[in-house]
């Protein structure tokens, strides 16, 4: 039955992907990844660098406000505000922004969280739902993003991490704005690479983010460091 | 009616003597099925995890939507909160929400107390493939936003319009600023005992600065509520609390975020005898206030002229038993 979903999603991609080479638009995958393997939530155990044997149950987070820049200026500019990216979905995550006049851009940039206006404006819908399980409920705010899973390194119930990270309120604003350069006009192939956040946390010593605060904004530097860009 | 229109819409009156509100009307257009809507999820306890406690459990409406008689508010299975539930009126005026203003936006007030393990504790998401099983539900949603599939927004978007129609305005202080009727003597002694000592805090005709301020309580050391520096983490923020409004206050005690007084005079007691200076306490609270029993007994009297009976017992706010009772004999 899973299977049979995944390959239709597959078909469904390369039938689209198909549709959209012939120029007309700019896609944009998103992959989690563990070093160089892709992630799988709840049926694998990653094999830390340092020896440790981890399990990944949640991994979600926002990209808002994505644009393609060429020369420093914005030419072309998603649709969509945010996105919501579950790695127990599908993947890789897909986002396709129009280009029909197929201008040239250099640079991709985009936030990784929800900004502070958004936060501030009320209940929204679609991947912003509070229902999509991405909302503080004991106060206001989004949560940018959430990995929780379990390491022998916690001392902690379960062995469990858990981080959220969000906050929109100075000193604790932890929205991150990433830049990248790239060439391909057609594809942008991006990755989160979670092995790469957790070889900066010392298990051990931090495992628990559940609120706006300084260490919630180290750690979403943390995060942001740990994307790139793969050369197709 | 000394009223004029607002957000296009009878349905949202902005009483005459009131600035204009707060909430953005723009992004969610009152109508006359979202509120119906509206009414029907608050006083409805599938927000709760065992089913047992709605919204209007903790805030009944004879008492301005307040958890009367209980210091500090209990949910689920009766567990016992950590503070006095606030009472809930003229919610449009105000910027943020809860005696710490965690909450920032009307919409989404109703999220903490479902997720809270000591009031509903539930998730929004199970609330609503509830409400989505229900009978009455996708009917209802369909009427008031043209779709069945129930979403969170959808959901807090109709609480929103049920809270905003909460408007108090036709109290007995009203009307005298509407030149409709006179203060006795002895409120009108107390008015000017209130615009002397407590209207800078209490601004009219809200009676409320929206502001958080520290108003000198001692700290309760069984809970070590710092109020506001919980959300901020800002040591000026330290014991400051949502100044409320005094509007029905006469039915809204017990008093202070954590209940701890009763009477309106053990209120009075504390501003004149009971203030704790510390560094964070109000500017306006560094000089004591010094009231006479007699002048304390006027101030209680022109405070009872912000009782408003027709929103105390406005059938409007009432339990919807034709939308409930229609659902049961399906």
């Amino acid at each position: 039955m899973s299977i049979c979903r995944v390959l239709f999603i597959l078909i469904l991609q390369a039938i689209w992907n198909f549709g959209f080479s012939q120029g007309n638009a700019v896609q944009i995958t998103i992959a989690p990844t563990f070093g160089h393997q892709t992630i799988q939530l709840f049926d694998s155990t990653f094999k830390a660098r340092n020896g440790d044997d981890l399990q990944i149950e949640v991994l979600k987070f926002y990209i808002s406000h994505i644009q393609l820049l060429k020369n420093g200026k914005v030419v072309l500019e998603d649709k969509k505000s945010s996105h919501l990216i579950d790695a127990s979905e599908a993947s890789p995550f897909l986002i396709s922004l129009d280009n029909p006049q197929n201008i040239i851009f250099d640079e991709l940039k985009f936030n990784l969280g929800i900004d502070s206006l958004t936060n501030v404006s009320g209940v929204l819908g679609g991947d912003l739902d509070p229902a999509k399980g991405m909302y503080w409920a004991w106060q206001s705010g989004y949560v940018n993003f959430k990995l929780e899973g379990s390491s022998a390194l916690c001392k902690t119930r379960n062995n469990a991490f858990e981080f959220h990270l969000g906050g929109y309120l100075p000193p604790y604003y932890c929205l991150q704005t990433l830049n990248f350069d790239v060439k391909d006009q057609k594809m942008i192939a991006l990755k989160v690479d979670v092995e790469k956040i957790l070889d900066q946390i010392d298990l051990a010593q931090i495992n628990h983010i559940m609120s706006p605060c300084e260490e919630a904004i180290l750690l979403s530097k943390k995060v942001a460091n740990a994307f790139n860009i793969s050369a197709y | 009616m000394l009223a004029f229109r607002a957000a296009n819409d009878a349905l949202f009156v902005v009483p005459s003597n009131f600035p204009q509100p707060v909430y953005d009307f723009t992004k969610n257009p009152i109508s006359k099925n979202k509120i119906e809507l509206g009414r029907a999820l608050f006083y409805d306890p599938i927000f709760s995890r065992n089913n047992m406690i709605s919204c209007a459990s903790c805030h009944s409406q004879f008492s301005a939507f307040t958890h009367v008689d209980h210091a500090l508010s209990h949910g689920i299975e009766d567990k016992i909160g950590f503070r006095n539930a606030p009472a809930l009126m003229n919610l449009a005026w105000q910027k943020t929400f809860m005696r710490d203003g965690a909450v920032n936006h009307l919409d989404v007030l109703a999220l903490a107390p479902i997720g809270n393990p000591v009031e509903m504790d539930e998730n929004i998401a199970h609330v609503i493939s509830k409400l989505q099983a229900g009978k009455i539900y996708p009917r209802l949603f369909f009427n008031a936003f043209g779709d069945s599939v129930i979403t969170g927004e959808h959901t807090l978007k109709a609480l929103s319009q049920f809270m905003l129609t909460f408007i108090s305005a036709n109290s007995k202080y009203d009307s005298v600023m509407h030149n409709e009727s006179e203060f006795t003597v002895q409120e009108n002694n107390g008015y000017q005992l209130f615009t002397k000592n407590c209207a800078s805090c209490h601004r009219e005709p809200l009676f409320t600065n929206d502001d958080f301020m520290n108003n000198g309580l001692p700290v309760d050391t069984t809970l070590n509520d710092y109020g506001r520096y919980g959300i901020t983490n800002n040591p000026n923020d330290s014991l400051k609390f949502k100044v409320p409004t005094l509007r029905n206050i006469e039915f809204s005690y017990p008093y202070m975020h954590d209940g701890r007084f009763k009477r309106l005079s053990q209120v009075l007691d504390h501003y004149t005898k009971g203030i704790e200076k510390n560094k964070t306490l109000s500017n306006e609270l560094q000089k004591t206030i010094e009231l006479t029993s007699n002048e304390k007994v006027d101030l209680i009297a022109f405070l009872l002229t912000l009782t408003d009976k027709s929103f105390l017992y406005n059938p409007e706010y009432f339990y919807p038993r034709e939308i409930f009772s229609g659902s049961s004999m399906e």
